[in-house]
């Protein structure tokens, strides 16, 4: 019997040393000829303008990475519940094997329905981006 | 039936804890090279015979027969190819998310049961845990992701990762959810019950026993899963991460040379992963008549692949903003339903 921890950590060895043995023929293969304007990011073309790290994005990226904290929390508590669901119907009855896991998951569909009453999975469209709409929306 | 590394230490002239990592190690590459053997195939060839096929066009056919050989030039081409390192990239990050995203999707394959062949059972580990653990896996790559698009210090990368991330965090639950419901039929995590819990016959026509495969017995579980699943590796209709008439190529924009491979590499394993993850939970894993599990096996990933892209080729890419509402408001409440319907159903019927 092989412990399957190592069988895995085996696996992370070599999903680690293939792509970095790939870096290092690449590495010995490829010309290094650097210049000003080839080390420029890309922008259409254009001459970079303003920091990339200070753009401002949409909110709503923050609002549903706020959202999905507690979902999935609540689906790591759910994976031990379905193992042992069968089970426990023989043992303690339906109504007690499901009662508290309809309750739970009911408690998060009342906060999903609240967020979505509030618009918190709306995407938000800035104003300026609206007035600077040219086409027709319909 | 023993495993991989159990079969290999049992041909080892030595015994202890260094022959299990000896074997294990032997083991481990066996299962990374075939994966990277099917991903060479299909990166480079296959998506391109398959793209041409698609909209009516002959892609490679000049080096080789078939055009095969165009994976050995493409592998010397890319290799070679200079490394341009923008200005203002963060250094460590930028040079470690193309290692995450391969490496990550590859460890995935850990505790997927392959089948066997020439009796050789083609299956690294079996831990008590291993669904958990391969969503786990599977989902890391987004953190790759994100490191790619930060790191990159360009505009079109950054809007990239952002994008990878409000998709991947509004499809990870519908996915995760739509996972566990196959294993109140199941009752474990181990991936090779979870197997053999779908052979038995569920009902017998014309002779032909039906195995009791998930996706026949929960039909609607298999469809949410496989639509969370193009999500989930970036694939048209929800390849909006990448989007090139939009944004360039998102997080890879300035990726170039060895670092283009890894990404391009570690997001066809990852498909080849989410096949895997079907064909396990809802296709009864390695099993069908006639051929070695191993080929059936093989089958029912190119299979998902054959899907991915054909959806590529055919259906429009969504919005952001479509994006967000087809995942939050109608996946999520799908996968609720749909779990709350099987638990009632297994509770009542069975």
């Amino acid at each position: 019997m092989v412990n399957p921890w190592i069988a895995i950590g085996a696996l992370a060895v070599v999903a680690v040393v293939i792509p970095v043995s790939m870096m290092v023929v690449s590495s010995l293969l490829r010309p290094s000829v650097p210049e000003t304007s080839k080390r420029a990011t890309y922008e259409s073309g254009e001459v970079p303008t303003g920091s990339s790290r200070a753009i401002r994005f949409n909110i709503q990226y923050y609002m549903v990475a706020l959202l999905f904290v507690v979902f999935d929390i609540e689906t790591v508590l759910i994976f031990p519940w379905t193992v042992v669901y069968d089970d426990a119907i023989d043992k303690v009855g339906l109504f007690r094997a499901l009662g508290p896991m309809v309750l739970f998951i009911g408690i998060l569909v009342v906060g999903l329905a609240w967020a979505w009453r509030n618009g918190a999975v709306e995407w938000v469209r800035s104003p300026r981006a609206d007035r600077q709409r040219t086409e027709q929306q319909t | 039936m023993q495993l991989l590394p159990e079969q290999i230490m049992g041909i080892l002239p030595f015994g202890g804890v260094g022959a299990e990592v000896v074997a294990s190690l032997i083991a481990a590459a066996i299962i990374g090279t075939i994966m990277l053997t099917n991903t060479a195939l299909a990166g480079p060839w296959a998506k391109r015979k398959i793209t041409a096929a698609f909209t009516d066009r002959i892609a490679v056919n000049r080096i080789g027969p078939f055009g095969l050989l165009i994976i050995v030039a493409d592998a010397v081409r890319l290799l070679s190819k200079e490394l341009i390192v923008p200005e203002g990239v963060d250094r460590p990050a930028w040079d470690l998310a193309p290692l995450i995203i391969a490496s990550t999707a590859l460890l995935g394959f850990s505790v997927i049961p392959m089948g066997s062949i020439v009796g050789i059972n083609m299956h690294l580990a079996d831990p008590e845990a291993g669904l958990a653990l391969v969503f786990a896996f599977a989902s890391m790559a987004s953190v790759g992701l994100v490191m790619a698009g930060y790191a990159s210090n360009n505009k079109f990368s950054f809007l990239g990762g952002l994008r990878a991330v409000a998709q991947n965090l509004a499809y990870e639950i519908p996915l995760i959810l739509t996972g566990v419901s196959v294993v109140i039929f199941a009752e474990t995590l181990q991936m090779s019950e979870i197997v053999a819990a779908q052979q038995e016959t569920l009902f017998t026509v014309a002779g032909i026993a039906v195995p009791s495969w998930y996706a026949i017995v929960n039909p609607f579980a298999f469809v949410l899963f496989v639509i969370a699943n193009l999500a989930e590796v970036g694939r048209n209709p929800f390849d909006i991460p990448e989007a090139p008439t939009e944004i360039v190529a998102g997080y890879q924009t300035e990726y170039s040379s060895v670092y283009f491979v890894l990404i391009y590499l570690g997001e066809f394993i990852h498909i080849f992963l989410g096949g895997a993850i079907i064909a396990t939970l809802f296709l009864g894993g390695p099993a069908g008549p006639a051929l070695p599990g191993f080929i059936w096996f093989m089958i029912k990933i190119w299979a998902v692949f054959l899907f991915t892209q054909w959806a590529r080729s055919a259906v429009p890419r969504v919005r952001i903003d479509q994006l967000i509402e087809i995942g939050w408001k109608g996946m999520l409440v799908l996968a609720f339903a749909n779990l709350f319907l099987t638990a009632v159903i297994v509770g009542v019927v069975l």
